[in-house]
């Protein structure tokens, strides 16, 4: 069970600031999401996060060690795994290569066959087009690759950047019912999105992440129900 | 299998009895088939080198000097491939962190500072004339055709290299090292976000590229019996290469197949015509392949 904790975070890019002390904690288990007007920093702090951008200032966390500064890969190896916005999948190649680029982190590769078979229950469509390529899969279907091929790499914490864009109703539902089952196994999962509503729901603690800053924190039930989260999201 | 069936059929073919100008041109189409291959190794892992001169230059001089020195061909021609393999793990090591243009320029940078360094250091390169003497390789009694000297040994000698070469790319494509390249190619920060860590695996790409481009300068200095800085360090055994394997794509026997017909074109066809211009087709093929036919070149 990982847990995940974020201290006054600020972090930007070349001259703007985008993150202005944002301060968060995901227990080992729960679903935690971010949500927020565009612009507010979801995807900047999952960035920080994964290691893909070096915060200026403050501190992130896996399991209390110190994890911000160093590479995306040593983060993936240590358990934390970020599947991207837009799914950044290897287009010309097939699902199976895909799955198996996964599986190249060691804690990943341990298990690679038994976590083929758990993303292929999953994900049964997936098993029926191994050769297929990537980038001739469906919408849908490119998601689920990605969330599966993240999985590959037997994150203890999985986190995901508007995962739902682009997506039809029945896709979500699946997709919600994938990400409920694995948080179940014991991953902790930590989601951003446009999705406020189906996140609220799924999320165990929730953020409102608004000009860089948290706003607003509680569980799903709590935000979804708040007068504040509306209006920063429905000006 | 396929590809033991075309090699051995080209291996038997100086059976036919081919006038010598034929076996020299084949030879030396093969030696760019082995080059462009090579190259595709980098590329496969989507880097561009505009330098593949500095490891040909590398594996040229390594087995001069080695020769020169007493040792026998076979491994002179080791240790002409090794030192350019190790060339080739600096290079890789020193820019393994530059992508594009700059790795085009810094890859280009490298063969002319080694061309630079072979015409001063006179001492041990022989400076602008090189070195001369460099024995030819001797047949071997395990082997049935003929090695050594002559036109007959030389077609085989680079037919040899070549199927090295091809089976050195066809190893590396298969194995997890090429899923990683071809990874890393498509999106080096998607390859981050998975665990890959780009550095090992671009390193090994131009050990192994370096290698194999080496492999062929070896053969090249045994079979022509000397070096030149101009020549094995020049622009040539730089540019051929890329503009082959570019329009040969990026399979295992593109580039080799384009190469072969892109030399073949340029010396029988284009040479005859128009002595000056012979080179117009590597020009009209690098034209076709970034104007014409973007989505060919980027086929898997």
């Amino acid at each position: 069970m990982a847990r995940l904790t974020v201290e006054s975070l600020e972090a930007g890019y070349d001259g703007v600031q985008v993150l202005r002390g944002v301060a968060l904690e995901a227990r080992g288990g729960e679903f935690v999401a971010v949500v927020g007007p565009n612009g507010a920093g979801k995807s900047t702090l999952l960035k920080a996060v994964a290691g893909l951008l070096r915060p200026r200032a403050g501190a992130i966390r896996l399991d209390g060690e110190r994890i911000d500064g160093r590479s995306p890969w040593e983060i993936v190896a240590r358990g934390l795994t970020l599947i991207p916005e837009g799914r950044r999948l290897f287009g010309p190649l097939s699902v199976r290569e895909n799955l198996e680029l996964g599986a190249f982190v060691p804690r990943g590769g341990a298990v690679r066959e038994e976590t083929l078979r758990v993303v292929y229950r999953l994900f049964p469509v997936l098993d029926g087009k191994q050769r297929v390529l990537a980038q001739h899969l469906s919408g849908g279907e490119q998601q689920m690759l990605a969330l599966a091929r993240g999985l590959m790499t037997r994150p203890r914490l999985l986190c995901l950047d508007d995962p739902f864009l682009g997506l039809g109703r029945a896709v979500v539902d699946a997709f919600c019912d994938a990400l409920r089952a694995v948080r179940d196994e014991g991953l902790t999962i930590v989601a951003t999105g446009q999705h406020v509503r189906r996140l609220l729901r799924l999320a165990t603690r929730a953020y409102l992440l608004d000009e860089g800053r948290v706003i607003l924190s509680g569980t799903g039930a709590e935000l979804l129900a708040s007068e504040q989260l509306r209006r920063t999201l429905l000006p | 299998m396929k590809l033991a069936a075309v090699l051995l059929v080209l291996a038997v073919l100086p059976l036919l009895g081919p006038p010598a100008y034929y076996l020299y041109l084949f030879s030396t189409a093969y030696l760019f088939a082995t080059l462009a291959t090579a190259w595709n190794l980098l590329a496969y892992g989507g880097q561009v080198s505009f330098g593949q001169a500095a490891f040909f230059g590398l594996g040229a001089y390594g087995a001069a000097l080695a020769s020169l020195h007493g040792a026998s061909p076979w491994l002179t021609i080791t240790l002409g491939a090794a030192l350019a393999g190790a060339g080739g793990a600096a290079v890789g090591l020193a820019a393994g962190r530059l992508n594009g243009a700059a790795l085009a320029l810094a890859t280009l940078a490298t063969a002319e500072l080694l061309r630079g360094v072979a015409l001063n250091w006179t001492a041990l390169t022989g400076g602008g004339s090189g070195l001369v003497g460099i024995p030819s390789v001797p047949s071997l009694p395990a082997i049935p055709l003929e090695l050594g000297g002559g036109r007959v040994g030389a077609y085989h000698l680079s037919l040899a290299t070549l199927a090295a070469a091809l089976t050195l790319s066809a190893a590396v494509l298969r194995s997890r090292a090429g899923l990683a390249l071809a990874a890393l190619r498509e999106g080096e920060t998607r390859g981050t976000l998975l665990g890959l860590r780009p550095l090992p695996w671009k390193v090994l790409a131009f050990a192994l590229s370096g290698g194999a481009t080496g492999l062929a300068g070896a053969v090249y200095a045994h079979t022509l019996g000397a070096v030149e800085p101009d020549v094995v360090f020049g622009r040539f055994f730089s540019i051929a290469p890329l503009v082959m394997a570019t329009l040969g794509g990026r399979s295992l026997l593109g580039p080799a197949a384009a190469a072969v017909v892109l030399y073949l074109v340029s010396e029988l066809v284009f040479h005859p015509l128009a002595p000056a211009l012979h080179q117009l087709p590597y020009a009209f093929a690098l034209i076709a392949v970034t104007l014409v036919l973007p989505a060919w070149r980027r086929t898997p």
